[in-house]
């Protein structure tokens, strides 16, 4: 089983149990699916970060306060902004399955959101690649909403990115990010290697989650 | 004025304006329409320049100056506004030295938010709020508006109408595209420049994301689909980046050499975006000096669209499915009075899956509000097809509300050869644009004859031309009559469909079956006529995509016209291929338990039809259905079934319901009373996959659910729950932002409507946060919400 038909089946909730042979055909073609609807794009760009004392942090004109954030990039001086979507046509198809075809739609929601952070992988693979030419370690992203960094955030990255004009992503009052499958995050650039950082899900302090990665 | 030089000579816009702010020291993520007021030096100096290179019309810098950008600035927007247009007007003074007449351009760019339903803008909202910022601008004394960078129709023709309905300035718009020629949105160049043109708008065209290579073939597909004057105003390049500074590398020369080719490939008005700056748009102007636009015979084609694609009707045969329209449709008729929307958007997708290009809306009926039932059925079918619509209605006030909503340019059935249909509906096709279906009948009735069908024809055309609405945005019915009762009435049709073809070159459409009324086995008489009417030069067929006759007719017409490359179509249908088998494996000999609990939709189906046969519909029910799906829960709470399973046995009972449904509503029984449960995703929230996951489980499990959508005012859910006067309330949450609306909901419910309970869920939740916002039940999953609804009506039966 790949990667991404892994992490799937993990947001389907199916823990350690083992999965079924209908439930993997239908996450099967809802990724054949997916590769026609989904419209990947993404917008990055690197700022100048300046971290202080108390949690506190300095992201070009942007001030964020939070432990996690600052955990997570301590003894760095640049910072990736980043927006990525799947664009609206996935939103098409998980109502149109909505009407008649629960089954499918949310094996397709959960199987976009695996193709979402695949495509953040490999992103965050090539950025590092990248930097590893100039001596420079990339850490691994970090989202708002992770741990205490606040899903508000979202609003001014998004400007600050100008993610409406570039790849079609903005946010509703309610900070949510529309299209639905779609992302922001941060990660930290810096000189120094760090013992690597686990990814998002370990990080997160709820570890009851259905979820979890390593449940 | 502006409108008369407009497509005889070329004009030349600015170039970028955001991209010199920012080497002047605007911040990413600033408002650059604050240095309106703050620089207001620097502002006016870039517009000099470029009235200085030679620019005709110069942008105010207006790009982002809309009142939900502006929501939390300590300017008044109406200052903002009215300086940017004070700049320009100063610039020219400063900048124009040969006494040339130049222009300022009220720039508006998108709101940056998403439109309902993909994001929470509602469509007049967003009419709105570009509306007060261009009656700004008016007044100001802007000389157009030019509606620029919009990804989204919707949002297009949101900010098009507000400019038609409040100023009375000439109306440029410009949409981006990326390298395929798609917008964000997934709509492509053809059913943005049908909706644009549709409009009225005085020049359409390209701008953004793209450098001019990239932008030369999208511009050659606009020009050549549309006679409106083209713009064009590519960014120097495609976006780079070097050490966190994004720049764009192409060079004035290059940029000129370019736009030339596009000028003389007809552009009518051309300049620069991101990246462009004073010497590019001068290099261009020296380079292609002061001329006269290249004409380019544009084609006159038919073309309807939705927000993701066109349809071109006049070529290939079409299928306009004809089933949603309550006429002789009981079950339909049931769904319309009892709101079951689901029901409705299922037929338009099984008629997109059977073939459909295009969907007719009609949703008359007699005790129903038909705008408000048009408005929701068109833009919920629009969030679940991109199939173009048909919207039929005799309901004028119905149907401009529809065209008013509309994602795209609809087609719309329809005007006659009454003045009175062509005075009322004509002004519509005008202002929101469409393609009208013209019925041959007037004050006399329809004639007899072929040639009196083809004079109203004939008149309906004229009368449209006084409009300014061209022929291709006509589609004329000759009306199919019944047979049985005029045994000339075939003939005389399809006489009279070739009449208008050759006389008008005008489009046609056809109601097919009408014509075997009162015969026994009507299809084989559709399906014979149809594939005469295609003969005749029928354009589309509004038929039953599901008629396995009609559709016989239709692909071997087009395979024996030469309108099947390869037979590619008639193949995949009738070839025996895997296209054409059944979807999964198949038992039929699966009783309907197992079928339910095994999740195969079609068995499900079968067995319940079976068992029609010999039980009736509320026994299947008590004693096979509901034990299938009790069977199916317990293991899902036991943990040994998982949430698509379950959803797979939901799936297939739901189909087996609608058996029942179909059999009850033909036989003229009724279901046994159910509870009503109202589901709602909150406020500001609009994930809704939890909701509608309930919402399958609950209605399996025979309640009655008010689905009321996402993103729902609490005031909406109290007034449905005290209305209606429904005990229980499901609400779901996906974050905590929107958590904040659920505690509202319950809080007003708990005033209104003291003995409704409230069970709530969504992954943010748990006990205690459901406890503290006092809810009554927190549901961890979607079957403990249907053991909760059942205890809440248990307890009272």
């Amino acid at each position: 089983m790949d990667k991404r038909t892994r992490e799937a089946v993990r947001y389907l909730g199916y823990g350690n149990h083992a999965v079924d042979e209908d439930t993997l055909l239908l996450i099967e073609s809802s990724f054949q699916e997916l590769s026609e609807a989904a419209d990947k794009r993404i917008v990055y760009r690197i700022f100048n970060l300046c971290l202080a004392d108390g949690d506190e942090l300095m992201i070009d004109g942007l001030k964020i306060k939070s432990h996690s954030l600052s955990r997570n990039l301590k003894g760095c001086e640049s910072v990736f902004l980043l927006g990525a979507t799947l664009g609206t046509r996935v939103d098409l198809l998980l109502r149109r399955y909505a009407v008649g075809e629960m089954a499918r739609s949310v094996t397709l929601q959960a199987c976009a959101a695996a193709l979402l952070e695949e495509y953040l992988d490999k992103w965050q693979e090539e950025r590092r690649a990248e930097l590893a030419e100039t001596g420079q370690y990339l850490r691994p992203r970090f989202s708002p909403g992770y741990g205490d960094f606040s899903i508000l955030c979202q609003e001014p990255i998004l400007r600050m990115l100008d993610t409406a004009k570039t790849i079609g992503l903005s946010m509703t009052d309610g900070y949510m990010l529309t299209p639905s499958k779609s992302v922001t995050a941060l990660a930290g650039i810096s000189r120094e290697e760090t013992p690597c950082h686990s990814k998002g899900c370990e990080e997160c302090g709820k570890t009851d989650c259905l979820y979890r990665r390593d449940s | 004025m502006i409108r008369e030089r407009l497509g005889k000579e070329v004009l030349y816009f600015d170039g970028g304006m955001g991209t010199l702010l920012q080497e002047k020291g605007l911040k990413a993520g600033e408002l650059p329409e604050v240095w309106n007021i703050e620089h207001m030096e620097e502002v006016i100096e870039i517009h000099r320049q470029y009235f200085e290179a030679g620019s005709d019309i110069v942008l105010t810098n207006t790009f982002g100056a809309n009142a939900l950008k502006f929501r939390d600035s300590s300017y008044e927007l109406s200052d903002i506004v009215t300086a940017a247009v004070i700049h320009v007007k100063e610039a020219a003074s400063l900048g124009v030295h040969d006494g040339r007449e130049v222009y300022a351009a009220l720039d508006v760019g998108p709101t940056g938010k998403l439109l309902k339903p993909m994001g929470d803008l509602d469509f007049e909202d967003a009419v709105r709020t570009f509306g007060e910022v261009m009656r700004c601008g008016e007044e100001a004394g802007a000389d157009l508006i030019h509606i620029e960078t919009m990804s989204d129709t919707y949002e297009m023709k949101a900010a098009v109408l507000a400019a038609k309905e409040q100023t009375n300035l000439p109306v440029f718009a410009t949409m981006i595209f990326d390298e395929k020629g798609r917008l964000l949105t997934g709509g492509d160049v053809r059913s943005a420049v049908a909706m644009l043109e549709g409009l009225g708008v005085d020049a359409l065209g390209i701008n953004c994301g793209l450098g001019p290579e990239q932008m030369l073939p999208i511009f050659q597909e606009i020009v050549s689909h549309t006679s409106v004057p083209v713009i064009v105003k590519p960014n120097a390049g495609l976006p780079k980046q070097k050490d966190g500074a994004v720049y764009y590398d192409v060079d004035p020369a290059e940029f000129a050499s370019v736009m030339e080719k596009i000028v003389e490939g007809g552009a009518a008005v051309a300049g620069g975006c991101c990246g462009t700056t004073p010497a590019h748009i001068r290099k261009m102007i020296e380079t292609l000096g002061r001329r006269s636009v290249q004409h380019v015979e544009a084609e006159e084609e038919t073309v309807v669209s939705s927000y993701g694609q066109a349809v071109i009707l006049g070529k290939k045969p079409l299928i306009i499915g004809e089933r949603i329209n309550p006429t002789g449709k009981k079950r339909l008729k049931q769904a319309l009075k009892e709101h079951d929307i689901d029901y409705i958007l299922k037929e338009g997708i099984t008629q997109q899956e059977k073939g459909a290009h295009i969907l007719d809306v009609n949703v008359g009926l007699p005790d129903i509000n038909e705008s408000e039932m048009m408005k929701e059925v068109v833009t919920e079918i629009q969030s679940v097809t991109s199939l173009p619509l048909q919207i039929d209605t005799v309901d004028t006030e119905a149907m401009e509300a529809a065209m008013r909503i509309y994602n795209g340019k609809p087609m719309v059935n329809s005007v006659n050869g009454k003045q009175e249909s062509m005075d009322a509906v004509f002004p519509l096709i005008k202002k929101y644009g469409g393609v009208a279906v013209g019925l041959t009948l007037d004050e006399e009735g329809i004639p007899s004859t072929a040639e009196g069908r083809i004079r109203i024809a004939g008149k309906i055309i004229r009368e449209a031309e006084k409009y300014g609405i061209k022929k291709k945005d006509l589609v004329i019915d000759v009306l199919a009559m019944t047979v049985s009762s005029d045994p000339e009435g075939a003939k005389v049709t399809l006489e009279a469909l070739k009449g208008v073809r050759e006389r008008y070159g005008v489009c046609t459409v056809l109601g097919v079956s009408n014509i075997s009324f009162g015969l026994p086995s009507r299809p084989v008489i559709n399906a014979h006529f149809y594939t005469m009417a295609m003969q005749a030069g029928l354009s589309a067929g509004i038929v039953n995509p599901s008629s396995e006759e009609m559709m016989r007719s239709y692909y071997a017409y087009c395979a024996l016209t030469d309108q099947d490359p390869n037979f590619e179509a008639y193949i995949q249908r009738f070839g025996g291929t895997d296209a054409a088998a059944p979807k999964g494996k198949k038992d039929s000999e699966l009783t309907l338990q197992a079928a339910i609990e095994k999740g195969l939709k079609e068995e499900a189906k079968e067995a319940a039809t079976e068992l029609l046969l010999t039980l009736a519909p509320l026994e299947i029910i008590d004693s096979h259905l509901i034990p299938a799906l009790d069977a199916v829960g317990k293991g899902f709470e036991k943990g040994t079934v998982f949430l698509p399973q379950l959803l797979m046995s939901a799936d297939a009972a739901k189909i087996a319901f609608g058996v029942l449904k179909e059999h009850l509503a033909a036989s003229g029984g009724s279901e046994k009373k159910k509870q009503k449960v109202i589901l709602a995703t909150v406020k500001g929230d609009i994930h809704d996959i939890g909701k509608n996951i309930v919402k399958v489980l609950l209605e399996n499990y025979s309640f009655d659910v008010r689905d009321l959508g996402k993103d729902v005012d609490p005031e909406l859910i109290v007034q449905t729950a005290v209305d209606e006067d429904i005990r229980l309330v499901g609400l779901s949450a996906l974050m905590t932002t929107t958590v904040a609306s659920m505690e509202e909901t319950i809080r007003l419910l708990r005033r209104e409507k003291p003995d409704c309970k409230v069970m709530v869920g969504g992954a943010v939740l748990n006990q205690e946060y459901a406890d503290m916002i006092g809810a009554d039940f927190y549901g961890k999953d979607a079957m403990q919400s249907v053991y909760y609804a059942q205890n809440v009506f248990g307890e009272e039966s």
